[in-house]
């Protein structure tokens, strides 16, 4: 067996609104997988029915081969997760807090003290183990809720929004960590920050309004991008007259300083030729040529069309409504 | 019971390390101590004594000075059990791990169980008291302090449900507090209704009647039974909220 987490048709219902609806995914061992979706997706949801925290309306899902509904203790057992507001008990000490959690997770005594120290190494908070939890600020908070995920050294790690309120510096950190958790460690990392996926994740599974609508690695869902963007930054009246004659499709435009920035859709042949004809046509006509810059194919434009362009409203549900 | 060792430790030390607890403590023994000072007033002025009728059972339960502090101050040990954990979201990081929801709930039952008891340890200096100013039946004060924990098992076990109904520490102080006055009055019944069935029951669930025989040495089996089913039907009821929650 070498599926570390199965979920399949699972359904949340609160009342009619279904925060999760039919979403089915695996994830084999040792990959290092991001779960994406805009804020109040369902993200949190499927999370929390994965670690047991909350029950579904239908459908199952499994960690390490054992059903969290059925075989709880097995799962749990099996699992580092931390949750997205990362609530710690703020009147203990970080090394306290982490012996409390160890014990509960059934790390043996004479373990404890080694799996101890070796969770504050991964999550860099050694130096404030002795430390009130309630004086941490939030990136460190957030790391000491890393280090309680890893101090068991469970064999799955669900991680919700692992980085945010952390720095630049230290979410560097954490993506290195993450990646090298990867092989050993089964790692599912919910985010809705792109380039958080693009640096640490093998594989994407995209879920929105409750719904999975995509999954595959990184470059296979930039295959799914929207045609390719012309962008491009002009100062002159004359401009606009000529994106029209011209084969290219104006997406939008608007004012930036004393010069208008034009998004343009490309023509589908002689991409290449059409653009170096535009360009020529506008310096030709006098027109003040800033900048010229061909879309890029970024995870954040499949995102965004896969997310926001199949449905019209665009009426954000709040997250799992009253879950906690 | 999977989980009781590692919460019923941290339960004690998160009830020990607060500003409250020891809030609670300096109230109850200021209180108990208060108490006491008038029980040795009054006895030092009576002029006759009566066998069943001495120091012994006035402090256990001969008047409201014994049952007062017993309703106000089981629910505000219980009030944080699991109404924090809920406010701060720590319930999330604690029912993720794998622990069984009874190991949770008797941890958390027993902790304050244990601050319960801790509130009383300085009264048994009065025993001490007591007994280098005359004669003292031991067996008498061993049942006396049997109903001082059963009557607080049964508060800290409606405590503990109400914190796991309410959200907010304040709510489940509330309703812990009015559902344990509540059946307190409930008791009293016995002293103001007429004879009938009603009377019987309200004599049945008394603690007041109850701590009046205990205190003079009488151990009743219903009375024992009741108690016992008093602990056990808000735990059980609490496991079955907290298992609940994933429903919700």
């Amino acid at each position: 067996m070498t599926t570390a987490i199965a979920v399949e048709h699972l359904v949340k219902r609160y009342g009619v609104h279904a925060a999760v609806n039919d979403v089915s995914f695996e994830v084999q061992r040792g990959e290092v997988v991001g779960f994406l979706g805009p804020n109040g997706a369902g993200k949190s949801t499927t999370l929390r029915i994965l670690v047991g925290f909350l029950g579904p309306t239908s459908g199952s899902a499994r960690i390490e081969g054992h059903d969290v509904q059925a075989d709880p203790h097995a799962a749990k057992a099996a699992l580092g997760y931390m949750p997205e507001a990362v609530p710690l008990y703020g009147e203990m000490r970080v090394a306290e807090y982490l012996r409390f959690r160890a014990e509960l997770k059934g790390v043996g005594r004479a373990a404890r003290t080694a799996a101890i120290g070796r969770a504050l190494e991964l999550a860099r908070v050694v130096d404030v183990k002795d430390t009130l939890i309630d004086h941490l600020s939030k990136g460190y908070r957030q790391r000491v809720g890393l280090a309680d995920a890893l101090v068991s050294n469970p064999r799955v790690l669900v991680l919700d929004e692992p980085t945010a309120g952390m720095d630049p510096n230290q979410i560097r950190d954490v993506r290195d960590l993450i990646k090298s958790l990867g092989g050993e460690q089964t790692v599912l990392l919910s985010t809705h920050i792109l380039p958080e996926v693009e640096a640490s994740c093998g594989r994407v599974v995209v879920i929105d309004k409750g719904r999975l609508v995509a999954e595959g690695t990184p470059s296979e869902l930039g295959a799914l991008r929207r045609p390719p963007r012309l962008e491009l930054v002009l100062r002159g009246a004359p401009a606009r007259g000529i994106i029209a004659a011209s084969p290219f499709e104006l997406v939008s435009d608007h004012d930036e300083g004393d010069a208008r920035r034009f998004v343009l859709g490309t023509p589908k042949k002689d991409e290449d030729a059409a653009i170096e004809a535009l360009v020529s046509e506008l310096v030709g006509a006098g027109v003040g040529v800033r900048s010229v810059e061909r879309g890029k194919a970024s995870l954040e434009e499949v995102f965004a069309s896969l997310t926001h362009a199949h449905e019209p409203e665009p009426a954000a549900e709040p997250e799992g409504g009253e879950a906690a | 019971m999977r989980g009781f060792w590692p919460i019923f430790k941290r339960e004690l030390f998160a009830f020990f390390v607060t500003p409250l607890a020891y809030v609670l403590i300096l109230a109850f023994v200021f209180w108990q101590g208060l108490h006491f000072y008038l029980l040795v007033r009054s006895f030092a002025q009576a002029t006759e004594a009566s066998i069943d009728q001495g120091p012994v059972q006035a402090f256990f339960g001969g008047d409201v000075f014994y049952y007062l502090p017993l309703i106000l101050i089981c629910p505000a040990i219980t009030m944080r059990l699991f109404a924090e954990e809920r406010r701060a979201g720590t319930i999330e990081t604690l029912l993720t791990t794998p622990v069984g929801t009874a190991g949770v709930v008797l941890a958390k039952f027993c902790a304050a169980m244990v601050a319960y008891i801790a509130m009383w340890a300085p009264t048994v200096l009065y025993i001490v008291v007591m007994r280098k100013a005359g004669d003292l039946d031991y067996r008498v004060v061993a049942t006396s302090y049997l109903g001082v924990f059963g009557i607080g098992a049964q508060y800290i076990a409606i405590g503990t449900m109400m914190s796991a109904v309410a959200r907010s520490q304040l709510v489940a102080l509330i309703l812990s507090t009015v559902l344990i006055l509540g059946f307190f009055l409930l008791g009293l019944g016995e002293f103001v209704l007429d004879e009938g069935a009603t009377r019987e029951l309200c004599a049945y669930v008394s603690v007041w009647s109850q701590m009046g025989e205990l205190s003079k040495g009488i151990v009743d089996l219903r009375r024992i039974t009741l108690d016992a089913t008093l602990v056990a039907l808000p735990l059980y009821t609490t496991t079955r909220l907290v298992d609940a929650w994933r429903w919700g």
